[in-house]
């Protein structure tokens, strides 16, 4: 049985207001041995991400064959030129790697992965019960414990307008439990920095818990058996919030320091707002939560296809809908292949600036960066209707990483053939290089499995 | 090594302090003198050093630290309690030796708050522990039955029902034409909760109450209260169906109201108030308006130069609320004659003078030049005024504050703005002349309470809780402390725990019977997820739920209800397929998660292995064996006999015979009626002598007004012959009765679901070997099938029991045991690599026979192979078979399309081996049942006739009714609910009466330790 001291033990350590992140694992635990703990961005975006796109344009004769049949092949690219899209981090270049070959066939897919891109399965249309297991950043939130644990943070919208408040995010802390995600910078300011922007909120939800654990208490004393464990158990649940919002209410010095702020533009969920603002606003909440220690763990949905792109450049005076130019369709004369460049080149504006403002901030005997890895990948594989053959995915990683990542160019046997891997292979791989031994983590690929071949485990070329 | 007598002499010299009992904490460990003898003829010559079987050392008890020694103490109680040591070979203990040596272990580990053994036997995976022999053999049935006072945490579906009551949120489906209300419709809009009561996956009972909420649950719920009081308060504020909340709220709310009509009003009439209050010099102090400048945007060419597509309007279209300001200042500005462009300039400047963000106008802007034909097109009648003329007083009002805030340059928003911050502070001002009442307070606490937690607050908590809420208003405003008193409310034990405690006088055994309050929830819960209905309610309030023949009148009451739907489950919906039943839902959840063939939906299946479209059919397959099971219920006879052995299945088809008959005679009339005819020429002039015919026999897909003039994917020509092509390839082979469905890409299927829905998904006829092409449907299902027995064969719950890419015999067979032999298999040792090795040569079968004959796994595997060998007759995806294919590139004989019409077999050929589907029963009991095997046909049938499997059908229901395991004084009332069975010709209705009159159900006893 557990008891009430093993219950603190493993819950009191974390600390913050009232999470919208509901695993409590993510919050429990002791410190990473290490001392400074890891951390991790995942970046998704909509309408996939094609693999010519992110190829490096001036490889080698060979290296261009053997991309164009993709067929294996690494290139260090520190010394190559990158993408158009991707020289935002032309100055991160030593950190920088692109990996091509992973595939995802056993998520959804399509125009929308919901959940599925993060946690290897099939969604079965975002319904609850098709939520098989906690997505890959949840996993790692529980490596890296924190006071709010994980955080999520979405720019999508209905088509016409951006969603705003707190709504049903994409990653999922377990098997049918979907997350929520703040959808517009100002509510993400509000909920996150609420010790400083809010203190009086933050009183009364302890004079709530308060009165709920001296309420339950009372019932507590004239029950026997196991009948008095559950209502033990309550009340230690009651005493372990309590305590992290106590260790948030500390914090807040910290975050007054880190908080940002973010234009008027935003007020009541920013409808005038362009997209280049909401990004820039997101990035900036995402950094000081990062920094102010908040999370160690970010996921963040850039754009979906409903995310109705405004304020572009060269599209100044459009609504660009993401799903019409994944149908090719134009807008103010510019081609969707052009847009779609442009939507990505202001994404990798914001990964450079994640990446610069932690570069920024010292830790241990170097900065921030050194112990941060950013993922930036499609949700729904290789282009507009993927099939998940692809999923590229573009990684920054600081000089701690565990993995053999940095300045590489990777490009890993295709879909279906002999040591081809899948994003299950690719969380595994993040999984065991930081704590988790897990001998799989995902659903298999079904093709791979039935031409008998090996499918299990890391992606050993990737283990330091 | 340590001799024998060396071990003895160590464990006595160790005992000599104490004759039997456990050895208090921080004292020497001490074995009781009669349990040494024990020890030593039936545990240690095994298991001491030298002799580790299964790792385990016994003859060092005493040298091991406390946690390792109760570690050890704590498998020495389980597999002495469970029998599984000694080993069945080995000299056996006899029933009073085997207690001594319990009751030792027990109080060695208690003596330390250690023993997990009590804690085990109430999971329900120990279900089984308890000898089915004694339970079911009458020699118990005079001790007398009760259930412990308990709370019982709620499950996902109370959850989720309770929350729709809160929200007074009721689904809607239109069932056979017929507007319905289901309970379990979960699409609450405007909320995000999540739901931290999620049961276990395992097929069986899931449902116990020995879940304890833990932090996990509290943080969620911690979410969800904040998010539920927030929509719980805006609903009062829409609904006013809190008039509590409305009587406190209600000044501030009304003049909300009232400034957004305010607000309304100014903004459609700003300009004409200000024209007329500052008249010719009106134009001067509007901000400087610019046009900006605007110019076409070139053509978008793609790299073969030819022009890109545009958006068409309604993917351009910036939404329903921008197109009606769009509208709004096209007819403010409109002139007959006038060009685009100065009607564009017009509306630019309306909307400049307004103050709308200026990315917005050029938002608009942008459009209306790329597609004001269109606007026009579109473009709404006007709406009608609806409003009367203000009175002279009102007018006055608004050019008072107009002209008192208007400044030059001023948009008209900011004077707006303006005017509404002043006439803002004037309502504060009014409202704070009165204060909040402890009478205004006490309403609030009484409403909501009753709202949430469903019965008056007492005195005491009354007093408390109008503390409480009054300490919230001076932290956090009155609207955000009535959302916290909320929060507080959803987060006490008694909304997230089901109360169930005895009331009155305690009988001669100490039992009292279950307070009425309690009692109208725990038959409510037993059958659905919600609440106690009224007719519980009242019974309660009137004195009528306080006997036996008061429960059962309201238990039959409630399985004869008809007239209420409820909906299955969301991920079958979702599929397309429907999933709704109108008996009461958990009689239907029972033998869902007892089968536990739901457990097909997560598993990821290979489409070409099907060789067909099998991510779409899951869900159908789920909604058809939902189906058969509600059908069978419906009938109520010999129920658990033919749910193991019925050979009438549902495939694809909707519940409605009429409809379906409907359906596939609508194909054949317009076969016959074309096969003569030279279809496949027709052109649309041809086709179009045929519209009154078509007009009558509607075609699926085919539009009568659009034949001959849309081209393409919808050329109408094109569909009719594909769909001719389609009915010819079928009926034209000697089928006589095709089925609805449809092959011809986008063209809805013939028949619709009974909530109206295309009935897709036809390739579910694959998972039956049905060959779509001669498929002869029979339009009144269920139908016989071939090679099918029961739900054991079905394709839901083979799939449901297999891997992603094989069979799994393993898991079958421990389901039949577990299940229905009342049997108990351990957990794999820790120590098992339990994988079946690749072998592209052998059948699976031949592969696990080989992995498991080893003596060590044999003792377990010898349970539950022979058992699930025997559904090796059905492959992964629950298809007939007598050859195995070896799937494995080596073994390609024909590598087949990727791609084809839904009647097209898309399986790779591999070369296969013959099937083995032999098995062997034993563990009835029954000596003309147990023994060889032919398939698992054989075994069904078996099975159904066996008294065993009854009565462990029997143990299940009453553990998901009960929600704990069965012990040795619910005897008589397991005794009496299979007696219940046999009378009634094997209804089930007539077990779960029996069950929730019994004793177990009705009496309570606190719990004493």
């Amino acid at each position: 049985m557990k008891t009430r001291r093993d219950f603190l033990k493993a819950t009191a350590l974390g600390a913050g207001a009232l999470s919208l992140t509901p695993c409590l694992s993510a919050f429990a635990g002791a410190t990473p041995a290490a001392g400074l703990p890891k951390r991790f961005v995942f970046i998704r975006k909509s309408n996939g991400e094609r693999p010519n796109e992110v190829a490096l344009p001036t490889l080698s004769e060979k290296d261009k064959a053997l991309e164009a049949k993709k067929q294996p092949l690494e290139v260090d690219l520190r010394d190559r030129e990158l993408p158009v899209y991707l020289r935002a981090l032309e100055k991160h270049k030593a950190n920088l790697c692109i990996l091509q070959g992973l595939s995802c066939t056993m998520s959804e897919n399509g125009h929308y992965s919901y959940s599925s891109i993060m946690g290897a399965f099939k969604s079965n249309r975002n319904s609850l019960s098709g939520i098989k297991r906690a997505t890959i950043d949840f996993e790692l939130a529980k490596l890296f414990p924190s006071p709010f644990g994980h955080i999520e943070l979405s720019l999508t919208g209905d088509y016409s307008k951006y969603r705003t408040g707190i709504v049903s995010g994409y990653s999922a802390s377990g098997p049918h439990q979907r997350n929520y995600c703040y959808a517009d910078p100002q509510t993400a300011h509000n909920e996150l920095f609420r010790a400083v922007t809010n203190p009086g909120a933050v009183d009364s939800d302890n004079a709530m818990l308060s009165f709920l654990e001296n309420e339950e208490a009372f019932k507590e004393r004239i029950l026997q058996g196991y009948e008095k464990q559950k209502l033990s158990s309550h009340i230690s649940s009651i005493e372990a919030v309590r305590a992290r919002n106590l260790k948030l209410s500390k914090m807040a010095g910290s975050i007054a320091k880190h908080i940002p702020q973010i234009g008027k533009i935003h007020d009541a969920g920013g409808l005038n707002a362009s997209s280049p603002e909401k990004e820039k606003a997101m990035t900036d909440i995402l950094i000081a939560a990062l920094i102010t220690g908040l999370t160690n763990v970010v996921t963040f949905t850039i754009d979906e296809l409903s995310t109705p792109v405004r304020g572009l450049a060269g599209n100044e005076n459009d609504r660009i809908s993401i799903h019409a130019i994944g149908h090719n369709e134009s807008y103010s004369g510019v081609p969707a292949d052009k847009i779609r460049e442009n939507i990505r080149i202001g994404h990798m504006r914001q990964v450079a600036r994640i990446v610069e403002r932690l570069k920024a901030v010292p830790e241990g005997k170097g900065t921030m960066f050194d112990n941060t890895m950013i993922m930036y990948f499609p949700e729904g594989g290789e282009t507009h209707h993927g099939h998940g053959t692809e999923a590229p995915f573009v990684i920054l990683a600081g000089n701690n990483c565990k993995l053999n990542l940095a300045g590489r160019y990777i490009r890993l046997p295709f879909h279906g053939t002999e040591g081809h891997k899948t994003i299950g292979n690719w969380y595994t791989t993040l999984l065991n290089a930081h704590g988790n031994p897990i001998k799989h983590y995902g659903d298999f690929d079904l093709e791979m499995s039935r031409k008998k071949l090996e499918q299990t485990g890391p992606i050993k070329q990737l283990l330091s | 090594m340590i001799s024998r007598n060396t071990c003895c002499s160590f464990l006595i010299l160790i005992a000599a302090a104490n004759a039997f009992g456990a050895a208090p904490p921080g004292e020497p460990f001490l074995v009781g003198g009669k349990v040494l003898p024990l020890l030593e003829n039936y545990c240690v010559s095994c298991h001491e050093d030298g002799k580790t079987k299964g790792d385990v050392r016994l003859d060092n008890l005493a040298s091991l630290s406390l946690d390792a020694r109760l570690d050890l103490l704590n498998r020495v109680q389980e597999q002495v309690y469970l029998g599984e040591m000694p080993p069945k070979k080995k000299k056996q203990p006899s029933e009073a030796e085997r207690n001594l040596l319990i009751e030792w272990v027990g109080k060695e580990l208690r003596a330390h708050g250690a023993s997990k053994l009590e804690d085990k036997l109430r999971k329900p995976e120990y279900g089984n522990v308890v000898d089915h022999e004694k339970l079911f053999s009458g020699q118990y049935k005079d001790l007398p039955a009760f259930t412990p006072d308990r709370r019982w945490l709620i499950s996902e579906f109370i959850f989720d029902a309770k929350f729709n009551k809160l929200f007074e949120h009721i689904g809607q489906r239109d069932i056979d034409g017929k507007r319905q209300q289901p309970i379990g419709d979960n699409n609450r809009g405007g909320v995000n909760l999540t739901n931290p009561f999620l049961l276990p996956t395992h097929s069986g009972v899931r449902y116990y109450d020995t879940a304890a909420l833990d932090g996990g649950h509290l943080l969620t719920m911690l979410t969800n209260a904040k998010e539920a009081s927030a929509h719980l308060v805006s609903l009062a504020k829409r609904k006013n169906h809190l008039p509590a909340v409305s009587a406190i709220m209600g000044a501030e709310w009304a003049h909300e109201k009232i400034l957004t009509t305010r607000e309304t009003y100014l903004k459609a009439n700003i300009e004409e108030l200000l024209r007329g209050l500052y008249k010719e010099k009106h134009d001067a102090l509007l901000p400087k308006f610019v046009a900006a400048k605007w110019e076409a945007p070139p053509v978008a060419k793609g790299p073969d130069g030819k022009p890109l597509k545009k958006p068409v309007f309604d993917t351009a279209s910036p939404g329903n609320a921008e197109l009606s300001e769009i509208w709004g200042a096209i007819r403010r500005n409109f002139k007959e004659g006038e060009k685009e462009d100065a009607l564009i300039v017009k509306c630019e400047r309306d909307w400049f003078h307004f103050g709308v963000n200026e990315r917005t106008i050029q938002t608009r802007v942008a459009f209306m030049h790329g597609y004001m034909e269109d606007l026009h097109k579109r473009m709404p009648k006007a709406p009608t005024a609806q409003s009367k003329p203000l009175a002279e007083s009102e007018l006055a009002m608004y050019r008072a504050a107009l002209s008192k805030h208007r400044k030059a340059g001023d948009t008209y928003s900011a004077v707006i703005a303006k005017c509404l911050a002043e006439w803002s502070d004037e309502f504060r001002r009014e409202r704070e002349k009165t204060s909040l009442t402890d009478e205004m307070v006490g309403k609030l606490v009484d409403q909501l309470f009753t709202k949430i937690i469903e019965r008056a607050p007492t005195s005491q908590e009354m007093a408390e809780y109008v503390a409480l809420t009054k300490s919230y208003v001076p932290k956090v405003g009155t609207e955000k402390a009535i959302e916290r008193l909320i929060q507080t409310l959803i987060l006490r034990t008694d909304f997230v725990y089901r109360q169930e405690f005895g009331e009155g006088t305690a009988d001669a055994l100490g039992r009292k019977m279950l307070s009425p309050r309690d009692a109208s929830y725990a038959l409510a819960y037993a059958l659905t997820d919600s609440s106690p209905d009224k007719e519980l309610q009242d019974a309660v309030k009137n004195g009528k739920l306080t006997t036996r023949e008061d429960y059962r009148r309201e238990v039959e009451r409630m399985l004869k209800n008809r007239s209420q739907y409820y909906v299955i489950e969301e991920a079958v919906e979702r599929s397309g397929s429907d999933s709704f039943t109108n008996i009461p839902i958990r009689k239907l959840r029972f033998f869902r998660e007892f089968f536990g063939y739901p457990g097909l939906l997560p598993i990821f299946k290979d489409n070409k292995r099907f060789g067909g479209n099998y991510v779409n059919t899951a869900g159908r397959i789920v909604s058809e064996a939902d189906m058969l099971v509600e059908h069978i219920l419906k009938q109520d006879q010999h129920v658990f006999e033919r749910l193991l052995t019925t050979e009438e299945f549902f495939v694809y088809h909707s519940g409605d015979d009429a409809a379906m008959t409907a359906a596939t005679a609508l194909i054949r009339k317009i076969y016959d009626y074309f096969k003569d005819k030279d279809w496949q020429s027709f052109d649309a002039e041809k086709l179009r002598v045929h519209i009154p015919f078509l007009k009558e026999n509607p075609m699926p897909g085919l539009n009568l007004d659009a034949i001959g003039k849309v081209g393409g994917r919808s050329d109408q020509v094109k569909i009719f012959q594909g769909m001719m092509t389609d009915y010819a390839q079928r009926l034209g082979k000697g089928t006589t009765v095709t089925a609805p469905f449809s092959s011809v890409f986008g063209v809805p299927s013939a028949a619709k679901t009974r909530t109206g829905k295309q009935l897709g998904s036809g390739e579910v006829a694959k998972a039956f070997n049905i060959d779509m092409t001669s498929w002869n449907y029979p339009t009144a299902q269920p139908a016989k099938m071939e090679h099918r027995k029961g739900i054991l064969t079905h394709p839901a719950w083979l799939i449901a029991f297999a891997g992603n890419t094989a069979t799994d015999p393993i898991r079958r067979g421990k389901w039949v045991r577990e299940k229905l032999l009342a049997g108990t298999i351990s957990d794999v040792p820790v120590t098992v690599d339990a994988v079946i090795p690749e072998d592209h040569h052998k059948t699976l079968r031949q592969r696990l026979e080989a992995r498991t004959q080893a003596e060590y796994c044999w003792k377990c595997h010898e349970r539950m192979n022979p058992l699930g060998t025997t559904f090796e007759m059905y492959d992964d995806f629950g298809r007939f078979r007598t050859e195995e294919a070896l799937e494995h590139p080596d073994n390609l004989v024909k590598k087949m399309p990727d791609k084809g019409s839904p009647q097209a077999d898309l399986r790779d050929i591999y070369k296969t081996l013959p099937v083995n589907a032999t098995g062997r029963l034993e563990g009835t009991g029954d000596p003309k049942l147990d023994g060889e095997l032919r398939d698992a046909i054989d075994l069904a049938d078996r099975l159904a006739k066996s008294t065993k499997v009854r009565q462990s059908i029997i143990r299940h229901a009453f553990r998901y009714f009960m929600g704990r395991n069965e012990v040795l004084s619910d005897s008589k009332t397991l005794i009496d609910a299979d007696q219940a069975y046999i009378q009634s010709g094997g209804s089930f209705d007539a077990v779960i009466i029996s069950l929730l009159t019994s004793d177990s159900f009705i009496f309570r006893k606190p719990i004493t330790h």
